[in-house]
């Protein structure tokens, strides 16, 4: 695909919207696609990044990245008109809401971007969401003015240079009655969230980060266990959206 | 020109010298989502085992320059499962199967090669004696030679299918191994499987996998492997199947002027789903332009 535009969103995070030909109608949030770095030489395994916009009608596509090494730097240096392999959408994307009803939408970090195009889809269906997200420091706060066109957006950050000071979970009451949590971050936060709603009857999701070889489901490269612990699930084939009590955090 | 890609090795005849390497191709049905299987040489299906196993903490896999490291640990549905969910799909495919077969004692690998023999589902055996991610069992008989003929003799007794032995290039001089498994019966060797390496992750001050170590694998081993098929090629008579860090139809030709009768694809699978298919193309083409009329022309042609 080619890149349209490149954005530094904060100090590490950058948002690279691509366009042209694509499955877009196979993409639903939560699923990822699996980008060549370069032509694959240097870098042989793709990176795999969630999809945080897609807009069918204007055929683009927006990644939202955190610069972690190599890989991910050349990406960020993709300039207009550049050419960036996908492959995709791969992966089992987020569930809709099984009842009507209020939807919990929890990020944290560079979890945040699956969630956009997870709030676009579930406003589309008329349901009411309460996000938060959560940050480590003002300076990694990104796209919360964004959020906020589809629901009431909480943000934390730990040291309270932004918003509430502390974990997403000190700024979520177990007493509300959302029928739905959607989460996607790291996985202390993740766990944390499941053990905060212990005993509720709220039918959570989360979505998993892997580092991954094939991305297709052939490598096993990226498995999580069940709960008994005596299952493994590929997080790029079986996931990376998973029912949390599917999974062990 | 028309080329004959076709090897027939010691009677299992394979329409083109390529097949993606045991691990990196499941067990056929991901990657049959992006092309149809019998375009491809034959399927080396993931490490079987008597036994299902889950494999490594993650992260097991890892990016290194010009290459990968993984851990998986041998992570199957075993014996079981492979014999009645996979292979039985896959023999549908139209491709010829080598089954990849791993243990922890001699009676594991005899009890799974026993039983894939006799299932009729498979073509020929590789024998995995070179995994270096588990503490048992792979390496364990791969890096002594008097040990690899003990296990390939046993094995040998039951096994009625073409028997292929992946060495492992951790060891100071491959051709002995290669050696020890002819002696005990092997039909061929395939080699070479992944190299021990080790990378920190300086955010984590700590080794990337959760393992520690793991395989090296992809495009920077190649010379390594390449410079082993020769030495083997050299010293043992048996057919050999080449493979570490082949991305391209020139990488195939390489092996196969090194002395290799086929190949096996592994990493180049990740970068590209399409590779196998493309490398077949990219081989015929190179033959075409050189003027090679089949692959004996050339094979062994470095020695």
């Amino acid at each position: 695909m080619l890149v349209k535009e490149s954005k530094q969103l904060t100090r590490d995070v950058f948002a690279l919207t691509l366009e042209g030909q694509f499955d877009y109608d196979k993409v639903t949030a939560g699923r990822f696609v699996h980008v060549l770095i370069e032509d694959g030489k240097a870098h042989p395994l793709r990176r795999p990044i969630s999809i945080a916009s897609c807009d069918s009608h204007a055929k683009t596509l927006t990644l939202v990245y955190r610069v972690v090494g190599d890989g991910t730097l050349w990406l960020s240096k993709r300039i207009r008109g550049d050419t960036v392999s996908l492959l995709g959408p791969l992966g089992k994307g987020f569930v809709a809401p099984h009842k009507p009803g209020k939807v919990l939408i929890v990020g944290g970090g560079v979890g945040v971007p699956p969630l956009f195009q997870l709030a676009k889809e579930l406003v589309q269906e008329n349901f009411e969401l309460d996000i938060v997200l959560g940050f480590r420091s003002q300076g990694d706060v990104f796209w919360t003015e964004e959020f906020a066109q589809f629901g009431r957006v909480t943000v934390c950050t730990e040291d309270g240079s932004l918003g509430e000071k502390g974990f997403v979970t000190a700024v979520i009451d177990v007493t509300n009655d959302w029928t739905t949590l959607y989460s996607c971050g790291p996985k202390a936060m993740l766990k944390a969230l499941r053990n905060h709603f212990a005993g509720s009857t709220i039918q959570g999701y989360v979505s998993l980060e892997e580092r991954m070889a094939c991305g297709v489901g052939a490598c096993w490269g990226c498995t999580c266990l069940d709960p008994s612990g005596s299952l493994a699930k590929r997080i790029c084939k079986e996931g990376p959206v998973f029912s949390w009590e599917e999974v062990s955090l | 020109m028309t080329v004959d890609l076709t090897v027939d090795l010691g009677g299992l005849k394979l329409r083109n010298p390529v097949m993606p390497a045991s691990g990196c191709f499941g067990f056929g049905r991901e990657y049959s989502e992006y092309y149809s299987l019998d375009t491809l040489g034959a399927v080396v299906v993931k490490a079987t085992t008597l036994k299902p196993r889950l494999g490594n903490p993650t992260p097991r896999v890892t990016e290194v320059t010009g290459g990968m490291l993984n851990a998986i640990g041998l992570a199957n549905p075993g014996l079981s499962k492979v014999l009645t969910e996979e292979l039985p799909w896959l023999e549908r495919q139209n491709v010829p199967i080598f089954v990849n077969v791993a243990g922890d004692t001699v009676e594991d690998y005899c009890s799974v090669v026993d039983e894939v023999c006799r299932s009729g589902l498979a073509q020929a055996i590789e024998l995995n004696v070179s995994c270096p991610n588990v503490e048992l069992g792979g390496l364990a008989f791969g890096v002594n030679s008097s040990v690899l003929r003990g296990l390939v003799e046993e094995v040998r007794k039951v096994c009625t299918l073409p028997l292929y032995v992946k060495l492992s290039p951790n060891v100071t001089r491959i051709q002995d191994l290669a050696v020890a498994a002819a002696s005990g019966g092997a039909d061929g060797l395939s080699l070479i499987n992944t190299l021990v390496g080790m990378q920190i992750d300086l955010a984590t001050r700590k080794p990337a996998l959760a393992n520690k170590t793991g395989g090296l694998s992809g495009p920077a081993i190649k010379p390594v492997a390449v410079r082993m098929v020769y030495e083997v090629a050299r010293e043992v008579n048996l057919p050999i199947v080449g493979m570490g860090g082949i991305c391209s139809g020139r990488d195939v030709a390489e092996f196969i002027m090194a002395g290799a009768w086929a190949v096996e694809v592994g990493t180049a699978n990740f970068t590209d789903p399409y590779a196998c298919p493309r490398i077949v193309a990219e081989l015929k083409s190179f033959m075409e332009a050189e003027g090679i009329k089949n692959l004996e022309e050339i094979r062994g042609c470095a020695l």
